[in-house]
Order: C-alpha cells, then structure tokens, then sequence
C-alpha cells in the first residue's frame, strides 16, 4: 500500500493543501480570531458595567430605607454615579399602587427598576425586583452582595455581636486549588490550565472540521473533473485513498502543530511571561501525544470525510451526507466543553476511551487532570482498532463512490455498494 | 504470444450484464480497436483491462503472465470522461502524473519540455490548468498520457470531444507510438476512425465480443458479396431482383450484396443493360460500418456466435 504511487499522491496532497489559500488563512486567522472573540466578549462586558441604571429602593421601614442609603451611598457604582437610586418607605399595597402607577416608567425605560424590600425579608432574605428585564444578571449580582450586608447587620445588629464576628460571618469561603499529580511538588492551581483545555478542544474541534470539509471538498474535485479515471489508471483506489489522507492528516497535525507553538514556547522558553493567575503547565509528553492522538484521529475521521465526498457529486449534495460524521465531532466537542465543569465526570471517562471521542476528549481532560497512562494507551489502541475497523468498508464505499455519476444515491444503495465485488 | 489477451471477462453491475465473457487477443505492434456502440460495453472492458473495475470472471493476459500490479506503469490510459486538476500549474501536471508511473527527475522534465514545444504549449507551461483553453486542455491531457513512455496506449473514445486539429494531432501522437513499436488500443463508436487506423478490432455489443481479428481479413471476407456503387440513373429495378440480397443508400455510394458470390459479374452486367452510367463499381469493397450494420444493425437478427476470422 506504501509505494511510490502512494507517496507522489501523499506529497501532492501536502503541497495543494499547504498553499491553499483557505489553508493559509485559516491557519493564520483562527487564533486572531479566537482572541477577537474573547476581546469583544471582554469588551461587552465592561462596556454592561458601564451602562446607567436608575432605580427606587422601597422597603416598609424608615429605618430600614435608611440603612440602605447609608450602606449605597458608600458604594462604588453610587459614588461613581452609575447607578442612581431613590429611596422610598412605603407599605405592599402602596408599593403596588405606585408601581401601577409609574408602569410607564419602566416600560419606556424612564426607570431601570423597582426593588421592594419588604420586612419579612428580615427574616428569610427574600427581595423583589421589578423590572423590563427582571433577570438582569449583572445589576441583580451587583446589587445582591451590597442587599445582603444590609440585611445581614440588620439581623445580627439586634443580637449583640462585635463587629469582627460580623465580618466572618460575611466572609465567603476562599477555596484555593493546588494540583496533586506524579510530580513531586504540589502545584498551586490558576486558571491556566482551565483555559487551555478550552483552547485545546475548540482547536482540535476546528482543525478536524475543517480539514474534513477540505479532503470531502477535494474528493468531490476529483470525481467532479473526471480528474479520478486518469489517477486510477496509475493508482488503484486504495493507494490514492491512503495517499489523500496520510497527506491531509499531516498537514492537519503540521496546522495544530502551528497553533500550539505559543502554548510551547510559554512552557519552555522565557519569552513569555504570563501572570501567575494564568499560568498552566503542560509537559513535552502531554503535547507529543496530544498531536499524535489528533493525526490518528485526522486519520480516523478524514476516512469518513473522503467516503462522504465520494458519494455525492457536488458540495451541496454532500452536505447531507455530511452531518453524520459532522455528529460525531459536534458531541465529544460538547462533552470536552463539559469537562471543565467538572473533569472527573463519568460521560467525560467513557468519552475519553471511545472511538472518534477520544480524538477530542481525551487531550481537554489531560489538560485538566492526570490521567493514567494505561488510559492513554487503550484510547490510542481503540483509535488504532477504529482505524482498521472502518477503512475496509470506507475503502469499498469509497472504491464505488468515485466512478459513480448520475443521479444522487439512496443510503440502502450505498450499504449494497459494501457488498459489490468492485 | 499476443502483447495482451483478454480471456472471458465478465462484469455485472446489480442485474445488468455490462460485459458477457469477452475475449480477444491483442496482437504486439498493432493498434487495436474496440468497437461498438455506446452502452455495448467498451469502457467496462477498458476499466477491467486497467484494473480500475475488477471482473466477476476472466483475466487480462500480458505476454503470458497475468497482469500484475506495474501493469499500470506500463500503460498510458486516456479515458473517455478525462480531467485534470484545474489549480495544478502545466509543468506540475505533467511531472505529477509521471510520478504516479514512477517516472521522476530531469529526464522527465527534458521530455516534458519536447512535448509542450512540440505541443505549442512550452510557453504555458506555468499556466493554471483552468487558464488554458479547451483545446489546449486537451494538448495537455495527451501529453500525460505519454509523457513516461508507455509500452501501451488505451485510449477510451479518444476522438470524441476533439476539435479537427486537436483529432488529427492524436492521430500523429498514436502513428508515431506505433512506429516505436508501442501497442496501441482504442476503443469508438466511430467505424471510419477504426476502420482508417485498425490493424485488428474487436466488435462488441451487447457485452458480447460479435466479431474479431484482423481487419483486412474481416473485410476480405465480408466484401466477397459486397460491392460499392457510385452511378447515373435510376436502380429501383434491384429491388426486386433475385440475384440482390440488400441494397444500401449511403449517400454518394450505395452498397450491394448479392446472394452468391458468382452474382457480382451478373450484377454489373445487369446495370449497363438497364442503362445505368457506372462511375464506379467496386467489388470486395465493404466499409467497417456495413460490416457493423449487418452483424448489429437488427435487434432481432442478434448473432449468437463470434465470427472468428
């Protein structure tokens, strides 16, 4: 199968994809982009922080309203003149007259918003917030923390307690995470690594997807300018099958090589300095396999790619054929997101073992937790058995596809082609 | 030994028999044709040929010994639907697909750089495929075809698609492998083409191979009762004539076959006594086509035997 024939295919393929100006781009984009994102979103949510509120603070207690403004007037978002509050005491029933009767306000955004505080919640904490946008995140969090300390000194001012004991009862609890592995130094934990297995899954994710539009794409190019009955008079499909995706994948693996070459150059160089809250650890091994694990992986979902590509005759049939195989990146990618929340889940275990899973999966967990190397040797085993498992019948499917025009075939057509002697 | 020879090839697509025990010998030296029309089966033979189908039954012989996997080395395959990659460059074309025949170095680039000189394409030779015109696409296209020396050509339909210049350039590029000594088969539906180039054909139809050998042969033996009339005057008095077994219009010849082979003297002599100018009368003269037309012609006349000559 590794002849000449294959080789001149595998370096053709490197050569077209590497100068393709999708490829160019991408490669180069993605990270601009990805920062972009991140940058807006960032930007987003300083420019929320900024945005003017005004709101009526109503309780059913002088003194209660009194506290209130005390405590407001004190903080940052009132001092700054962000937010600018107008206090009333007032009974429910004149409460919910007045909020009839100032509806209109709220509605045309004349005022943010009404919080009634009523005296039950003295005793159970409970607060109401009226407004156009009741579930408004980012005012309710900023407010609750200033609420609840009033509230609190309320309850406890009665019950004869020093001030010190006051402020412990508020403090909430500061857990700092340190990282236990084979290594002997225990590791204070930041938010690096939390990061980096984000990065790793979206790129991973990414380069899969992408690499596989582009192998289904070139496919289809063959079939589309007959291009693939002059190759075949040299190659047989098998050589040209192999030699397609060998090339895709390493091209793939060269890209995802591209894109951790920062990641790297923070871990080995001193260029770099990152803040401590940021800072992740990766060893050499972890990146070796995780590029290894992802040319397998290429290996594994290119094959599908390619059978795809052969199917169909133009991109637009092929896109339904597509979302099959697109599936089974779009899953492990969500699992591999749902890892952050909590590594050691048991969906994102048995994902980290699986066929076409482990592709994603396995190199987000390893970003977050050690992982046993017994686990890393079955998952690149099942990779391995993925491969030899599929590319028969790929291969056949693939063998049919490519010398086939004519109208668009069914899916029982396509599970027949499995068993033409072809 | 033949150069190649095809033994009972079969190949069935789901129900349909494409290709129904075909065999012919292809004999060193010769240009062979394939011939029939299109559906008969052709292109299945060539793929089978080329390996690119594999048969339900039969095997390709190459001087002897079954065809083995650098068969493909040897051979170079135009087929009938042809492409190239449209964003390959001429010259990366060209050395690309001699890679793939294990052709690579500067003898290749040398022989590369003659073609398209003679080709009239060296000053293209870093031009996109997509920029080229059709016909030079086509140029492009042959070149690949020949460019690592092939001991065999296949050509698949070569001359449908062709312009008048780019028809006459194949036909150069396939007389010149000849007198190299290469072995040359082509398959068409165009009787004129095989007829002016063949030295052997196979005809196929309905899968079947209906007739094979060399061509001369086959006309002598089809034109003994044959002769080709070009005249003045009315001839409908044939018609009805007993000594005429079939009479053709063809345009500015007419074909008639005569019943026995004795006839055709009668015939002749039939003609000046009606009064009808001869301007030419041709006797053992029968084109590949009347040939073809007699044996396939009639859906219902299906010749079960293949005629060996």
């Amino acid at each position: 199968m590794f002849n000449y024939r294959t080789i001149a295919v595998f370096k053709r393929e490197i050569k077209e994809k590497l100068m393709s100006k999708s490829f160019i781009l991408m490669t180069i984009l993605l990270p601009v982009f990805m920062f972009g994102i991140m940058g807006i979103q960032t930007l987003l949510m300083s420019y929320n922080e900024e945005t003017r509120a005004s709101l009526d603070l109503v309780t059913e207690s002088y003194e209660l309203t009194l506290a209130f403004e005390n405590e407001f007037a004190q903080r940052e978002f009132v001092k700054n003149g962000n937010m600018v509050f107008y206090y009333f005491t007032m009974s429910r029933e004149e409460f919910e007259n007045y909020l009839k009767k100032n509806k209109q306000d709220i509605i045309s955004e004349k005022k943010t918003g009404m919080i009634f505080i009523p005296s039950s919640a003295l005793q159970d904490k409970e607060v109401e917030y009226y407004a156009k946008t009741g579930k408004d995140i980012t005012l309710t969090e900023k407010l609750g923390g200033a609420i609840n300390k009033v509230l609190i000194e309320n309850y406890f001012g009665t019950k004869d307690l020093t001030q010190d004991e006051l402020d412990y009862a508020r403090k909430w609890v500061d857990i700092a995470s340190y990282k236990v592995s084979e290594k002997d130094e225990v590791e204070k934990e930041g938010y690096g690594n939390l990061i980096l297995s984000y990065l790793f899954a979206f790129l991973l994710y990414m380069s899969l997807l992408m690499m596989g539009q582009m192998t289904m794409n070139s496919v289809i190019e063959e079939k589309n300018s007959r291009v693939v009955e002059v190759l075949l008079s040299s190659v047989s499909s098998k050589e040209l099958m192999t030699g397609k995706i060998l090339g895709a994948s390493a091209t793939g693996t060269l890209q995802m090589a591209i894109w951790l070459l920062p990641v790297i150059m923070v871990v080995s160089t001193s260029w770099f300095v990152l803040p401590d809250k940021y800072m992740f650890s990766v060893t050499a091994f972890q990146m070796i396999y995780m590029l290894v694990n992802f040319f397998m992986g290429l290996i594994t979902f290119l094959g599908l790619f390619a059978t795809v590509g052969a199917i169909f005759e133009s991109q637009q049939d092929a896109q339904s054929g597509m979302w099959p195989v697109m599936l089974l990146a779009i899953i492990p990618f969500f699992i591999a997101m749902s890892l952050v929340m909590n590594p050691n889940s048991p969906i994102g275990q048995i994902a980290s073992l699986l066929p076409f899973a482990s592709i994603i999966v396995m190199p987000t967990k390893m970003a977050l937790v050690d992982i046993p190397i017994w686990q890393l040797v079955l998952a690149m085993t099942v990779n391995i058995g993925t491969i030899f498992a599929i590319f028969p019948i790929a291969g056949k499917i693939y063998r049919v596809g490519i010398l086939r025009t004519g109208k668009k075939p069914s899916w029982n057509e396509i599970v027949s082609w499995v068993k033409y002697k072809y | 030994m033949h150069a190649l020879e095809v033994r009972n090839l079969t190949k069935t697509f789901n129900s349909t028999v494409a290709v129904d025990n075909a065999s012919f010998e292809v004999p060193d030296g010769s240009i062979f044709g394939l011939i029939g029309r299109n559906g008969a089966g052709k292109t299945t033979t060539i793929r089978m040929m080329m390996n690119i189908y594999l048969p339900d039954n039969g095997e390709v012989i190459l001087r002897g010994a079954d065809v083995g996997r650098n068969f493909k080395s040897k051979v170079g395959y135009l087929p009938e639907e042809r492409g190239l990659y449209k964003k390959m460059t001429v010259m990366d074309t060209l050395l690309y697909f001699a890679e793939v025949k294990g052709k690579a170095g500067k003898n290749v680039v040398a022989a590369a750089n003659n073609y398209l000189k003679k080709f009239d394409l060296y000053d293209r030779r870093t031009s996109k495929v997509q920029d080229l015109s059709k016909g030079n696409q086509q140029k492009l296209q042959f070149i690949t075809t020949v460019l690592h020396d092939p001991e065999f050509l296949i050509l698949d339909e070569p001359f449908s698609g062709l312009d008048p210049i780019n028809t006459n350039l194949l036909k150069e590029i396939i007389l010149e492998m000849k007198q190299k000594g290469k072995v040359i088969i082509f398959s068409t539906h165009l009787m004129e083409f095989a007829e002016k180039m063949c030295d052997h054909i196979a005809m196929i139809d309905h899968g079947k191979i209906i007739l094979k050998g060399s061509l001369s042969e086959i006309k002598a033996k089809f034109a003994q009762r044959n002769v080709s009339l070009v005249h003045d005057g009315d001839i409908a008095f044939l018609r009805n004539n007993p000594i005429v077994e079939k009479i053709e219009d063809f345009g500015n010849t007419t074909g008639i076959r005569v019943k026995e082979t004795g006839d055709v003297q009668k015939l002749l002599k039939l003609l000046v006594d009606n009064n009808v100018t001869v301007k030419k009368f041709d006797a053992n003269d029968i084109s590949l086509h009347e040939i073809f037309i007699e044996l396939a012609g009639h859906e219902s006349n299906k010749p079960e035997e293949v005629k060996h000559v």
